[in-house]
């Protein structure tokens, strides 16, 4: 038997999420047996299976050969077969491809290699809260959370400093392709290619593909201690990685390792804000850094969903799930199941544990840069503790008008000290 | 319900008196994300030549610990012999 999402539980319509996640939906989805459909679009064959539950949403994410990411694309919505091409990236492969490509750089990201950015990363703390405190606050976004994890990344990936309100301004262009109206014409930056074949629909995407080549070319010639030049120089079994997966993968890391570390960080924040005793229970115990960056992502979940494709006939929760149907994870609900996290509505930075679903539900998929980002959290969080540094909250949450990005666009907040 | 207490993490560091399974790789499906070696340095390497995974000095770990390590691995690639 399978139940038919109805219009009043309707889960995509980006507008409700101006007022944050529509727990009470998920709730309701989550205590239905099987798996629920959810029309999507005008066509009935647009919708999509609504996955809610933590343990489905793993048991998905961890079963990758049933569940494609390669297939239709990993939104809701279906691209055409040419622009899929050519906006794959390493979030829309499967095996042998995604194993591949992630091998070749994956040692750039392990938590032991992170570390040798951990120094820069502090300093780039101590700076934006050294800003935020000497202008007794102001909004958090763009004092802090926007700021840090692009100072990061672009650092990180070795961009010079005089380029970076460049790519600051590319990728602002990139997160307005998440959401609504685009301001850029179809030709800024130069850019001659069909907008569907770019991602996001967007001119910007043509002007960070252009400047991480040359960026490329430069670290071929001169190799730095960049992140840039371990991708040119990235080898395994022989392997080099191509032109076009360079840029789509300098692409990804500018955009994914600069709007969600972003949303996660003003989540953060506002949590903080809400409950000052768990700030204080940080500062008296610093051992509870790691749950506590924990906690913040678990509170947060930067990305909402992602989408899979059915590639046979399957089964779900004991829901009939036919190949090429759309299968949609929701970690949004994952993060608030009541049978995985106990009081899920409670943010209890020594919850530890480890099970949100923030960089994925588990699987191969599981978010390149989650070691990066966990730094520039936990490096946040811990300057904080150390400067006995609270929140206020002075004004309203502006969110995003989006079902993907939990993104918040401005927070006002004043340093409480 | 088979998740993961969401405390076991911590407190299955200290279960030498548990009993021990040994891990071993699967390195056609390891993808090299350093979530064991994270987990457990004195067990996982990630090696700097072909960049997958290696189980040093035996692979041995608490029962209860070795399931967490095995669940976490995102590319499945962990398993107990």
């Amino acid at each position: 038997m399978t139940a038919v999402i109805e219009s009043s539980q309707n889960v995509t319509d980006s507008s409700l999420y101006l007022d944050g996640i529509p727990h009470d939906r998920f709730a309701a989805l989550r205590a239905q047996p099987g798996i629920a459909w959810h029309p999507y679009g005008d066509d009935d064959s647009a919708g999509f299976w609504a996955v809610t539950r933590h343990r489905d949403i793993k048991e998905v994410s961890k079963n990758a050969e049933t569940f494609s990411s390669a297939l239709g694309h990993t939104n809701l919505w279906d691209l055409e077969a040419d622009a899929l091409e050519a906006r794959r990236s390493l979030i829309d492969t499967d095996a042998p491809d995604h194993t591949r490509l992630r091998r070749l750089i994956s040692s750039v990201f392990t938590p032991k290699n992170i570390r040798r950015w951990e120094d820069l990363t502090r300093s780039v703390v101590s700076d934006v809260l050294d800003n935020f405190e000497a202008n007794e606050g102001g909004d958090w976004v763009d004092l802090v959370a926007a700021p840090l994890p692009i100072r990061v990344i672009l650092a990180v990936l070795g961009v010079p400093v005089e380029d970076a309100d460049y790519l600051v301004e590319l990728s602002n262009y990139l997160v307005e392709g998440t959401g609504g109206e685009q301001s850029l014409a179809p030709d800024a930056f130069g850019n001659t290619t069909e907008l569907a074949l770019l991602p996001f629909n967007s001119p910007a995407s043509h002007a960070m593909f252009e400047y991480g080549a040359r960026l490329a070319d430069l670290r071929r010639n001169e190799p730095q201690d960049d992140m840039v030049t371990m991708l040119v120089q990235a080898e395994a079994d022989g392997e080099k990685l191509s032109a076009s997966e360079f840029r789509n993968l300098f692409h990804l890391l500018v955009f994914a390792g600069n709007e969600t570390t972003r949303t996660a960080l003003s989540h953060g924040a506002v949590a903080f804000a809400d409950h000052p005793d768990q700030l204080q229970r940080l500062c008296d115990d610093r051992s509870l850094l790691d749950t506590a960056t924990d906690e913040v992502l678990r509170w947060a979940t930067p990305i909402l969903h992602m989408r899979r494709t059915a590639t046979v006939d399957t089964e779900l929760a004991g829901t009939a799930i036919s190949a090429n149907q759309k299968v949609v994870m929701w970690y949004a609900s994952a993060n608030r199941d009541e049978t995985v996290f106990d009081d899920p509505f409670s943010f209890n930075v020594g919850r530890g544990g480890g099970n949100q679903f923030s960089f994925g539900g588990g699987g191969p998929h599981f978010c390149l840069g989650a070691f990066l980002a966990r730094l520039e959290i936990s490096a946040l969080f811990d300057e904080m503790a150390s400067r006995s540094l609270g929140l206020r909250q002075r004004g309203e949450i502006v969110r995003s008008p989006s079902n993907f990005v939990h993104g918040i666009l401005s927070v006002d907040m004043e340093p409480v000290r | 319900m088979n998740e993961p207490n969401p405390n076991q993490d911590e407190q299955n560091k200290s279960t030498e008196d548990s009993e021990c399974v040994v891990l071993v790789v699967d390195t056609n499906k390891c993808i090299g994300s350093g979530m064991c070696e994270m987990l457990e340095e004195t067990i996982f390497l990630i090696n700097e030549d072909t960049n997958l995974a290696e189980v040093l000095g035996g692979g041995a770990l608490a029962a209860e610990r070795a399931a967490v390590v095995v669940d976490r691995c995102p590319a499945s690639a962990i398993s107990v012999l």
